[in-house]
């Protein structure tokens, strides 16, 4: 009954997204950063973790310096930390992402990885870092890592020790917990 | 009378003493003569015969020095006669027309020019005769003085207004012999131009030549005319009128220039006016006065009254009364007043339709340069601005007129309001309220940008409605900055800057100085027009969006018209902010060798596998649009299944462009496109020309011919509520039937075989060659600017909600300082404190945030 005559298409080239560095470019770090790069990077990382919309995680930089950041994470459901919120600091150095950000607790938190100055003992944020990690990525580790600490090596002993009994141990953080106001 | 006698005779008791028996004898007896003759002379019909009698009586009494006596008596006796028989008999005779000129005042009381004029000449009889009477006295001011008093003591309440329509008539019939000549001349001039030059060329120019003298009869008859009218106004100003006369014929003067201004300048606003109403002017009205003046023969008498305080407009020996030699001043007082009347009239009549002018903007311009001259000469501009501002708002700014017209009818105000006042004084003001409301409109943007480009964009074959196009204005004024470029010799900066100093005008009172900076003497239409937007940003956004939808929706690779378009806002706009417009183009551009380069090449690497298919389809049908996305507005994304042998091509296609262009690949967009595609019916072949879900949705029916609308949408790949929109296209065309199915969510559709509805289309009938989509124009392929700013506005809510979730509690300009700082996307954040203040209210409403203490919270 109907014959195609003639058709058009609009089609569309492929235009590689935006280059977030793969997991394979932990090169040597050069001496010289540029800081327009890492500005750069800071903001394209706020960028997509505003847009991310990943319920329980948020950070964002302080007033005047995209370098320090103040983070949120909320506890997971289903776990002891449940309903609870943990302030962060997030502080990125100037050669970021060839280095590590510094990541402490500003909530106090009872955790098996974390000390009583909020210091987090956390394999990416030291010997395994890559520069493939962004704050999104940090967040949801620390964020998983409050569910399933790593008992192996603990910063608080006293915690590492309560976490086999998960009642109690939900007890305690109830007792220490502290809401962040601001 | 007895009385008049006995007072007389009682004041002359103290010279009584001194005169003698004799005297006083011929004294009274003289006297009582005197009385008697005066009495007769006076009181009686008039009867001269008994003046010389009089005369002795008189010349008796003087002897005895008693002239002022006889001079009282005789003057009180006059009065007292004339107010009991003369005022009342003068007044009667015009009794009979304040009837009529009661009743209707365009019943013109015809006979009463001659009645006035018999009535003046028989007062003038009377008074002549008194005077001859009186030759031994010098009484004639007196008498004079007298008459006029007791008149103007019993003017009845019409006789200004029966003077007024006497002399209404008599220069309407002045002008009619005036206008009659007045064309005769034309005609006559046309027909023999080389003869009478001399006589001729003064006509020509409208204006009657008196001393050149008319040798013809009607200008003996206008003379004679003049002459009467003279006649009566000399008699009327004998008999103390004068300032009323004067009134009379100004008025009707007045009168019949105003109506000759609204029948010249009538609703026509194609022709200007102003010169034939000045010639006019010059040939009936002051032609008349000069006339008149002439006659009375007193340029000096009242008019040079005021000459001793000289007026600086009439003491100019102006040129103004060509044809009259020396006009006398008091006939440049009435040319000036004349002519500032005439000015003010037109320019009245004018203003109240200026927004029609304006409608018919360039036809109507000598209308405006009439208006302009009038101003210039009044100087009401403040009238004009009022009145028009009011017409707008009671007929332009509603909810009922289209936001096109409204972008119309500024632009031809703007265009016309420059002729007037070029320095855009006035325009600001005017222009300020259509400012405001198009603000308040959305489409306002889009209208703009359809007007700019629309000059050329898609039929510039149509050269229709130049005045229309906004883009006609920019190559005009490209033309100027090319001619200013043409200028530039050495010298020029001297040059121009002496002519800007001679031209250099103080801004009309009316100016705002809060307003300032106004360019000098240019009005930049363009610049008016984005003053409405704002932002010269959201007016190029806005045409990237329709550029794109443009651009998308052709079917061959010709955006020359764009092209011009483009580089036309580029000299408006700079070209760094119409970068990615010119990408889009050059994406079209490099799309048409793409195409040709994968045709060409697949075609002979392999030609096989597009024979794979049932229908085998040759790659010739195929033309792409490659687009580099990123520079383009974000695009609708729709997925559909394409027909199997189409779907195969476009693979194909795909493969064959990612062998040539390695990396990279075509990702196409299937919903985007135009489909070209004839319907076979067993009587006839209709073609369309449609987007591709509608050939998708119709292809279905090639081998089933009822479908039901879930399996349809299943095997098109849409979700049904999307088919039932785009169905309709066809159904409305007649070739596919909607029916309610067994399950009354499911509609069947049927194919209409035959398409016996076509004829329901009665009006497509001729023409259904090339029917086009017309209903489902909305569907656009690209997303509008409403959708992108609910887009950046949504970027601007997580980024205000991710900063309140880790700071708690933030005041407003914080949060605008953070969006400024962090917020660097595409586009970056721009808006004002206000328009963030907005946009926050509207997140608490949606209580997403809290506001207290002017700080914004999290809504826990």
């Amino acid at each position: 009954m109907s014959t195609i005559n003639g058709q058009n298409q609009t089609a569309q080239g492929n235009n590689s997204p935006i280059a977030v560095a793969s997991s394979k470019q932990s090169l040597p770090a050069p001496k010289s950063v540029d800081s327009q790069s890492v500005l750069r990077r800071l903001q394209s990382e706020l960028m997509a973790l505003m847009m991310s919309g990943d319920s329980g995680i948020s950070a964002f930089p302080e007033e005047d310096n995209i370098f320090c950041w103040k983070g949120t994470i909320t506890g997971s459901q289903d776990t002891v930390f449940q309903g609870t919120e943990y302030k962060l600091s997030l502080c990125f150095p100037t050669d970021y992402p060839f280095k590590s950000p510094k990541v402490k607790f500003e909530t106090f938190c009872f955790h098996p990885n974390v000390d009583v100055h909020g210091n987090i003992c956390l394999d990416i944020l030291q010997d395994k870092w890559s520069s493939a990690y962004d704050v999104r990525t940090i967040l949801l580790s620390i964020q998983s890592l409050l569910g399933e600490p790593n008992i192996s090596s603990p910063l608080n002993t006293q915690a590492a020790q309560l976490w086999s009994n998960q009642e109690e141990y939900r007890k305690m953080v109830e007792k220490l917990y502290k809401p962040p106001n601001a | 009378m007895a009385m008049e006698e006995s007072t007389s005779s009682f004041c002359n008791l103290g010279v009584l003493d001194t005169l003698s028996d004799d005297s006083i004898q011929e004294i009274i007896k003289s006297y009582n003569g005197f009385s008697v003759s005066t009495q007769a002379l006076v009181g009686g019909a008039g009867d001269l015969s008994v003046g010389t009698e009089f005369a002795a009586h008189v010349h008796g009494l003087c002897k005895h020095g008693l002239e002022s006596l006889v001079r009282d008596h005789f003057l009180r006796e006059l009065e007292e006669a004339f107010e009991r028989n003369g005022a009342s008999k003068f007044w009667r005779h015009f009794d009979a027309y304040s009837n009529v000129v009661d009743l209707k005042k365009n019943n013109n009381p015809a006979i009463s020019e001659d009645e006035i004029q018999q009535n003046l000449i028989r007062i003038r009889y009377q008074r002549e005769g008194q005077m001859f009477i009186q030759k031994g006295l010098i009484l004639y001011q007196n008498i004079q003085f007298i008459v006029s008093s007791v008149l103007m003591a019993t003017l009845p309440p019409h006789f200004p207004e029966i003077l007024h329509w006497y002399f209404k008539r008599m220069l309407e019939e002045l002008s009619t012999i005036m206008a009659g000549e007045f064309k005769d001349d034309v005609s006559q001039h046309k027909d023999d131009m080389d003869l009478d030059e001399k006589g001729k060329i003064s006509n020509r120019a409208g204006e009657m030549d008196i001393d050149e003298g008319f040798n013809n009869g009607t200008f003996s008859e206008n003379n004679r005319l003049v002459k009467n009218i003279g006649k009566v106004v000399l008699d009327l100003r004998s008999l103390g009128f004068t300032s009323m006369t004067e009134d009379a014929y100004a008025s009707a003067i007045f009168l019949l220039l105003k109506a000759k201004v609204h029948n010249l300048a009538g609703d026509d606003f194609r022709s200007s006016v102003l010169k034939s109403i000045k010639g006019w002017i010059q040939a009936v009205p002051l032609q008349f006065l000069h006339a008149l003046l002439a006659y009375l023969g007193d340029s000096v008498s009242y008019e040079s009254t005021s000459s001793s305080l000289k007026s600086p407009l009439a003491s100019r020996p102006s040129s103004c009364c060509p044809g009259i030699d020396t006009p006398s001043e008091g006939l440049v007082r009435w040319k000036l007043r004349l002519e500032y009347f005439a000015y003010e009239t037109l320019q009245d009549l004018r203003i109240a339709k200026l927004f029609e002018i304006i409608v018919d903007y360039p036809d109507s311009s000598p209308a405006i340069e009439d208006l302009r001259l009038c101003l210039e000469y009044t100087g009401q501009h403040s009238k004009l601005v009022e009145s028009f501002i009011s017409a707008l708002r009671y007929r332009l700014l509603t909810a009922g007129a289209s936001t096109n017209d409204i972008l119309h009818q500024y632009v031809s105000t703007i265009k016309a309001l420059r002729m007037i006042d070029p320095a855009g004084v006035f325009l600001e003001a005017v222009g300020e309220p259509i400012r405001d409301y198009l603000r308040g409109r959305k489409d306002t943007i889009k209208c703009i940008v359809t007007m700019l480009t629309d000059g050329t964009g898609g039929n510039s074959s149509i050269s229709g409605n130049p005045g229309d196009s906004l883009l006609e204005e920019l190559n005009r004024d490209e033309e100027i900055q090319e001619d200013v470029g043409l200028d530039d010799d050495f010298n020029t900066d001297d040059r121009q800057a002496w002519i800007n100093a001679t031209r250099w005008q103080p801004d009309p009172v009316e100016a705002d100085p809060l307003k300032g900076n106004r360019n000098q003497g240019k009005v930049d239409i363009l610049g008016m027009i984005v003053g409405i937007i704002g932002s010269k940003d959201q007016l190029v956004n806005e045409y990237r969006i329709m550029l794109a939808e443009k651009l998308l929706n052709k079917s061959d690779y010709d955006i020359d018209a764009e092209i011009r378009t483009l580089e036309l806002l580029k000299i408006h706009f700079g070209e760094s902010t119409l970068q990615k417009c010119e990408i889009m183009l050059n994406d079209l551009i490099d799309s048409k060798r793409t195409n040709g380069n994968v045709k060409a090449t697949i075609n002979q690497s392999s030609p096989k596998s597009v024979a794979v298919g049932e229908t085998p389809l040759s790659m010739d049908i195929l033309d792409a649009t490659i687009i580099s996305s990123n520079f383009w507005p974000p695009i609708q994304d729709e997925s559909i299944n394409l027909p199997e042998p189409v779907d195969q091509l476009l693979s194909d296609y795909a493969k064959r462009f990612h062998e040539i262009k390695t990396p990279r690949k075509l990702q196409w967009k299937k919903n985007l496109g135009t489909v070209k595609l004839e319907l076979q019916f067993e009587d006839k072949e209709v073609q369309f020309s449609v987007a591709p879900v509608h050939a998708a949705i119709i292809m279905q029916f090639q081998n089933e011919t009822s479908w039901t609308s879930k399996n349809l949408a299943a095997a098109i790949g849409v979700p049904v509520d999307v088919l039932h929109r785009r169905i309709s296209f066809w159904i409305s065309k007649g070739i596919v039937a909607e029916s309610v199915g067994a399950d009354s969510s499911d509609h069947m559709y049927t194919l209409v075989e035959g398409m016996i509805d076509t004829s329901k289309n009665g009006g497509h009938n001729g023409s259904s060659q090339e029917l086009l989509v017309g209903d489902e124009e909305e569907e656009r392929s690209v997303a509008s600017v409403e959708d992108q700013l609910r887009k950046e506005m949504t970027v601007y809510e997580k980024f205000i909600l991710g900063m309140l979730t880790n700071f708690g509690s933030m005041a407003l300009d914080r949060i605008h300082n953070t969006l400024k700082m962090f917020c660097i996307a595409d586009p970056p954040y721009d808006k004002s404190l206000q328009q963030l203040q907005s946009f926050l209210s509207g997140l608490v409403s949606e209580e997403k945030l809290e506001y207290r203490d002017g700080m914004y919270f999290l809504k826990k």
